[in-house]
């Protein structure tokens, strides 16, 4: 359900970003989704087909692209990946660690449609 | 045409919540928010919290409801005030509906604000309020098991709770097996056992809160 505030949050800035570039459409939208976050990809889509409408961004596929997640161990420096909550080192069991990836969200990039370029002469 | 966005979706409410936390500090004022899942006696806690602080401690709380002033209205009743805020349907608070209710309260006169989050144990996690502590509370009734479920929360507080202790002798609820989990998770947050309906806990629960608040006015004044 809070997926709703963050297609919301999408829907805002991918509008800013059309039309600095005076796109006429918004075709793409690429999401990044770190591992450990609990936003659900189809949530967001449902929420975004429905939201989009009348937009221009309305129609726009949306790409996800999971970001795994890094953690660096405080005690013996091994770098690994926690694969659920409950982690701790692999090399030596700490559970003491910097989580450096992996609770991300952002826009990484729109793919847009401009219009033609008319044949305007300024005078 | 591909044009390169890089924008953190959350950034609007985390810039909200930054400016409810400068506001906060402005006024040495402390806010604790206070995450569970429906049912598990967070209003019944905040009371406890108000009965044993109230002579120490000035305080204000924040309801978050998806609907009705039911909880509110009993915060009222002991003298307190209580800003309801009805997210109709929404399942968390967002910084910028803190913010409106911080409007209508008098910062300068108060200690403590407690936010008490909408029911729920996924969603409340990955909204950043401008609160100074953040904490969960699960109850016997629900189950040892729900740091399994629900890690992200547990692991992301400041301190837990365990509410309704009193019915362990009736429910299958594995305490030690509740510790072993969420030491797992945030070995660094206390666990602080508690029954709102005989106080067993209750002076732990306040002295916890008081240090807390008090620790963190100095935190933000220094």
């Amino acid at each position: 359900m809070h997926e709703y505030a963050i297609t919301e949050s999408i829907l805002e800035i991918i509008q800013t970003e059309a039309t600095r570039a005076g796109a006429i459409h918004v075709d793409e939208v690429t999401v990044v989704i770190g591992e450990l976050t609990s936003f659900v990809d189809d949530s967001i889509r449902f929420y975004f087909d429905e939201l989009a409408q009348g937009t221009v961004a309305e129609g726009a596929s949306l790409k996800f692209q999971k970001l795994e997640a890094r953690a660096t161990c405080n005690s013996c420096g091994a770098d690994f990946r926690p694969r659920n909550a409950f982690f701790s080192c692999p090399e030596c069991r700490s559970a003491v660690f910097e989580l450096r990836q992996g609770q991300e969200l952002f826009i990484e990039s729109i793919d847009v449609s401009q219009a033609e370029p008319t044949d305007i002469r300024e005078n | 045409m591909k044009i390169e966005v890089k924008k953190n979706i959350m950034a609007t409410n985390s810039s909200v919540a930054a400016g409810n936390r400068q506001r906060l500090a402005e006024h040495g004022v402390c806010m604790l928010n206070l995450m569970a899942s429906p049912g598990a006696g967070k209003t019944s806690v905040i009371m406890k919290a108000i009965e044993g602080t109230r002579d120490r401690l000035k305080l204000a709380v924040i309801e978050g409801d998806i609907a009705s002033e039911i909880d509110s209205l009993a915060i009222e009743a002991m003298d307190i005030p209580a800003i309801q805020i009805n997210t109709g349907g929404s399942c968390h608070l967002t910084a910028a509906m803190v913010s409106t209710a911080l409007d209508h309260l008098d910062l300068d006169s108060l200690d403590l604000i407690i936010i008490e989050n909408v029911g729920n144990l996924v969603c409340p996690a990955e909204f950043d309020l401008g609160e100074s502590t953040r904490m969960v509370i699960a109850s016997v009734a629900e189950g040892h098991d729900k740091p399994y479920k629900y890690p992200m929360i547990f692991r992301e507080v400041d301190a837990i709770l365990v509410n309704k202790i009193d019915l362990l002798a009736h429910c299958d609820f594995d305490l030690a097996q509740f510790h072993q989990v969420v030491q797992g998770l945030n070995p660094a947050a206390p666990v602080i056992e508690l029954s709102c309906r005989d106080s067993y806990g209750t002076d732990e629960w306040c002295q916890w809160l008081e240090a807390t608040a008090i620790g963190s006015r100095l935190d933000l004044t220094s």
